[in-house]
């Protein structure tokens, strides 16, 4: 996985899919994109936790953002999904997404503040991504998900 | 986990800074230790020059160190140190409480001036100022009193009073090195003086130092007059004797006021009959290199192995020479510091012996131990794939053979002979792997005494704040358990023994009250019991008293009198681990936030150990902790409930038995069945993790091509199922079975820590991989355990429980397309079981 080493004025970005909506991240926080590996789920975890994998003997837990934004309530998985593998704090975690699009370069021009959605967004939006070709793509920042 | 393991390339700079950082931790660790007997010695009245030595030394290599890696606050307050311990060395000044607080501040000073420069924590400055400071205030003081080695010898006070500075100096330097002292008179003709004189002394120089010669006054005439010359001297009497044999001279020894033997006698070797032979005149550091020698390795090996100084004050291995030390208090084995020359060579072999100390032992960081156990762990895996293997080729092979005869297959005897050899392979494999295992574990094992040196320590301060004394008694501090464990361990036994002085040791006149010792004990017992180590800290002060606690429970609301009522004892000695108790109407300095004794219950159960507690008002409190060896290899008992895969450990499984429902008796809301004529509490694993009815644990096969559709097993009631388990599980001497579909083997596995953010998830010890790729979680049994016995009535549960972490949530985000008032009706149930909420 190449990483965003020179962040000029363009930052790459990694979109993806949540049920029928296009997100995106920025490249440098993804480790890696791991096809779905055997999850054990974990009593008494939060909701969106799916459960736990390992990752060449690492544990990794992985969360469901679909129930974290709360757009669906059940998880699901099919041949087209995918973990994105990105650093959080301390640890490596897995985050399960419906489909993995592909790689953009955003200029800054081409990103719209989050406010153009409404005064109050929760702290992980960070901007909409309007890339060429039509594509809208809500731009996702990963601290605030695992700040607690 | 592993990746982080292999030592990223760190640069040579890095490396050497790291193990100077563990060396100076080291040395500062020798310095407490020393320290501590250094204090019981003084505390007993006694002083050990040999033990101040050891300091000095410390701190000179610590200077040393820190002046090679510019760490120039060490080094400052190094040398500051080096001076005052100069001065305690040569008698200049004494080593009073005083000074020693001074000396415990340095050690506890120089543990915060490592941590920030490790990046933990903000450097120390001010406190080193002052402490300067005060070393300075010190070194003022000197050269006055002076005397405590020279009072100890049988010397006339008028003889000392007319000593010139520099021959007191040199008596008092002499005597601390171990010289014995000799008085000699010996009559002189007045017209042959000096010559005289001269000859003596040099008679005298190879054998010792003339430290004063004084007209005695008596046995003169007038042409003649009689001196009194003190001589310190390496040597026996009869040797110094017969250098100076005259018809003039008589000479005899000073002897100590409290020591029959001379120090002398007690410094040689241990030959046959020392006393009875005239000791030959050796060499004077002959003897010195190697005392000096053996002592260095001795201390080394018991740095490594035992640490157990603070429990035997006078350390008798110390010298070499088994028993001196106690027969005679300041043992004098330390060199010549008479000679410049001697006094070089000795410091040439302290290099030596620095050096050596180094390439003996190999400092290794935890990760790569923990690396290391990983690889072994995944090794374990194999081995299992191998066994199953193996053991699919032996069935094959039965198989053949039980038709072989009627189809008459040629491969037979192949197979026969491969089933054969991987048997044997396996087995092999198998032995040498646990070797591998066993080695790796031991080399991760440290003595307690680790983690016990630094609570001697904090009594010392404690019960100087609080100006009760008290009595540290360590025993089993060679007692071995994993470093992680060490490392885990002191905050929550500092927190203890902190608790055992504010609340437990009474002051002084209480005790004399009560007729107790005016000092106060504290016995810290750690010794090994199966899997576990059992770490026992226990008073001898007023006790906890049920009633009192009660109270205060009461009174925080942590309790309703309903509660209160039903409680046993136990239940309410065990309320001090609740957060926010405290029976002190105010905070001290010390205890009494309420916080601490519950800290101490969390920080135990994260090492999968457990606290109880005894207590008996009026004769003393016993906590103990029992913590299982190492926290790396476990081996588990795999079962399964409601098709989900769990890991028991087996150290916490006492047996599994079938089980039968009608085995079932319900008291008060609990399920308890009759084991062995005793009451066992049960607790349906299904029920504890909320699993019922609901899909399988693992969401996807390996290819995830065809996603497994969720495997939906009704549940249709206990009676339905064909048969279950139940596996007793026990820690200390809590008991519970835990219900169980299946039991399906047992296996050595690695247990791994769970993640950040799944860490806050009650009830699991980690996770391993259980050979398939799959993740099997293992059960933290002492706080299942804990959390099924907790008297946490409903109301509260739900109260304690932190949000977002209800198991009650869990059942429902299981049911796939659940609607979402199903998961409010959850909620509301409120099982005593399901919360998790009952264990703090």
């Amino acid at each position: 996985m190449q990483r965003a080493d020179e962040l000029g004025k363009r930052a790459e970005y990694l979109a993806f899919t949540l049920g029928s909506e296009a997100y995106a991240i920025e490249i440098g926080s993804i480790v890696e994109i791991l096809k779905p590996l055997p999850i054990t789920e974990v009593p008494r975890a939060d909701p969106d936790v799916v459960g736990v994998m390992s990752v060449r003997g690492r544990l990794v837990a992985v969360l469901d953002l679909k129930r974290r934004f709360k757009l669906a309530r059940t998880f699901t998985m099919d041949r087209k999904s995918r973990i994105l593998l990105v650093d959080a704090v301390d640890e490596e975690i897995g985050l399960l997404v419906d489909e993995v699009l592909q790689v953009f370069r955003l200029s800054e021009a081409e990103i719209e503040p989050p406010t153009v959605l409404g005064t109050e967004q929760p702290p992980h939006v960070v901007g909409i991504g309007r890339p060429q070709g039509g594509a809208v793509l809500m731009l996702l920042d990963l601290a605030p998900l695992f700040a607690e | 986990m592993g990746e982080h393991s292999g030592g990223r390339g760190d640069s040579a700079g890095d490396k050497a800074r790291e193990e100077f950082f563990s060396e100076a931790q080291e040395i500062v660790d020798g310095l407490s230790r020393d320290l501590l007997a250094l204090d019981e010695v003084c505390r007993r009245g006694g002083s050990d020059a040999e033990l101040v030595n050891d300091v000095f030394r410390a701190v000179h290599t610590l200077k040393g160190l820190s002046g090679l890696f510019g760490a120039a606050m060490m080094s400052g307050l190094s040398h500051e140190l080096e001076n005052l311990l100069d001065d305690l060395r040569l008698g200049r000044i004494e080593l009073t409480p005083q000074v020693l607080d001074l000396l415990f501040q340095s050690v506890e000073l120089y543990g915060r001036i490592l941590s920030a420069a490790k990046g933990d924590g903000p450097e120390p400055a001010a406190e080193v100022k002052a402490l300067l400071a005060a070393l300075g205030q010190v070194a003022q003081q000197k050269g006055g009193g002076g005397g405590s080695v020279v009072a100890q010898y049988e010397l006339d006070p008028g003889l000392l009073g007319v000593l010139t500075e520099y021959e007191e100096h040199r008596l008092r330097t002499n005597l601390q090195a171990g010289l014995s002292l000799y008085r000699m008179r010996v009559q002189f003709q007045l017209a042959t003086i000096d010559s005289a004189l001269d000859e003596l002394k040099a008679k005298t120089r190879p054998h010792g130092e003339i430290i004063t010669f004084l007209p005695t006054g008596e046995g003169g005439d007038a042409e003649s007059v009689e001196l009194e010359i003190l001589v310190a001297s390496r040597e026996g009497l009869s040797v110094l004797g017969a250098a100076v044999a005259a018809p003039n001279v008589s000479i005899e020894e000073v002897r100590r006021r409290d020591a029959a033997p001379s120090a002398h006698d007690s410094m040689r070797p241990p030959r046959p009959s020392a006393s009875e032979m005239p000791p030959a005149p050796l060499p004077s550091f002959d003897l010195e290199p190697g005392t000096d020698d053996a002592l260095g390795m001795l201390s080394e090996a018991d740095d490594y192995t035992e640490g157990t100084r603070t429990s035997r004050p006078p350390p008798p291995n110390q010298t070499g020479v088994p028993g001196v030390h106690q027969s005679v208090p300041p043992a004098p084995s330390a060199p010549p510091v008479g000679s410049g020359g001697a006094q070089a060579q000795r410091e040439q072999q302290q290099r030596e012996l620095t050096l050596r100390s180094v390439t003996q032992t190999v400092r290794v960081d935890i990760r790569k131990l923990d690396h290391l156990m990983n690889i072994v762990g995944e090794l374990a895996i194999v081995r299992s794939a191998v066994s199953r293997l193996t053991e699919r080729v032996r069935l094959h092979e039965t198989l053949m053979r039980g038709k072989g005869g009627a189809a008459g297959q040629p491969h037979d005897g192949e197979l026969r002979e491969l089933a054969t050899s991987l048997t044997r392979l396996h087995r092999s494999f198998e032995r040498h792997l646990a070797q591998m295992q066993n080695g790796i574990l031991e080399v991760r094992m440290v003595p307690l005494g680790q983690v016990f040196d630094k609570l001697a320590r904090i009594v010392r301060q404690i019960s100087r704040e609080h100006d009760k004394q008290v009595n540290l008694v360590v025993t089993g501090a060679e007692t071995e358990i994993d470093k992680l464990i060490v490392e885990e361990l002191s905050d929550p036994l500092m927190h203890m023994i902190r608790n055992a002085i504010d609340h437990g040791i009474e002051d002084r006149d209480e005790r004399m009250h009560v007729q107790k010792p005016a000092v106060g004990t504290i016995a810290l017992n750690a010794f090994q019991k199966g899997n576990h180590v059992v770490i026992e800290v226990e008073d001898d002060g007023k006790g906890m008293d049920p009633a009192v606690i009660l109270t205060a429970a009461l009174k925080r609301g942590l309790v309703t009198e309903a509660e209160a009522r039903e409680m046993s004892t136990k239940d309410v000695l065990a309320l001090v681990f609740r957060h926010g108790f405290t029976t002190r109407p105010s905070a001290t300095s010390l205890s009494g936030r309420g916080v601490g004794m519950d800290i101490v219950q969390t920080n135990i159960a994260k090492l999968g150990g457990v606290v109880d507690i005894t207590s008996e008002v009026g004769i003393g409190t016993k906590m103990t902790i029992t913590l299982p060896i190492t926290l790396a290899i476990i081996s588990v008992l795999i079962v399964e409930v409601a098709g989900r895969t769990f890991c028991m450990p087996l150290a916490s499984v006492e047996e599994a038995i079938v089980f039968d429902e009608s085995m079932v008796r319900t008291f008060d809301g609990r399920e308890v069945m009759t084991q062995r004529g005793a009451t066992l509490p049960i607790a349906r694993l299904s029920k504890v993790f909320q699993l019922e009815g609901h899909r399988a644990g693992v969401w996807f096969n390996e290819d995830a091509k065809t996603p497994k559709p969720p495997e939906v097993r009704p549940f249709a009631g206990p009676n339905a199922r064909p048969k279950s388990y139940v596996v007793i599980a026990t820690v200390a001497d809590r008991r519970v079975g835990f219900v169980v579909d299946r039991l399906v083997g047992q296996q050595d596995i690695v247990i791994k820590a769970l993640g950040r953010s799944l860490k806050k998830v009650r009830g699991f010890a980690g996770a391993t991989e259980l050979g398939d790729q799959r993740v099997g979680l293992v059960i933290d049994a002492a706080a299942l355990i804990a959390e099924v016995l907790a008297t946490v009535p409903v109301g509260e549960a739900s109260r304690l429980q932190p949000a977002g972490m209800s198991g009650e949530v869990a059942v429902v985000r299981r049911s796939i397309d659940a609607p979402e008032s199903g998961m409010r009706g959850g909620a509301e149930r409120g099982d005593v079981f399901g919360g998790g909420g009952g264990f703090a």
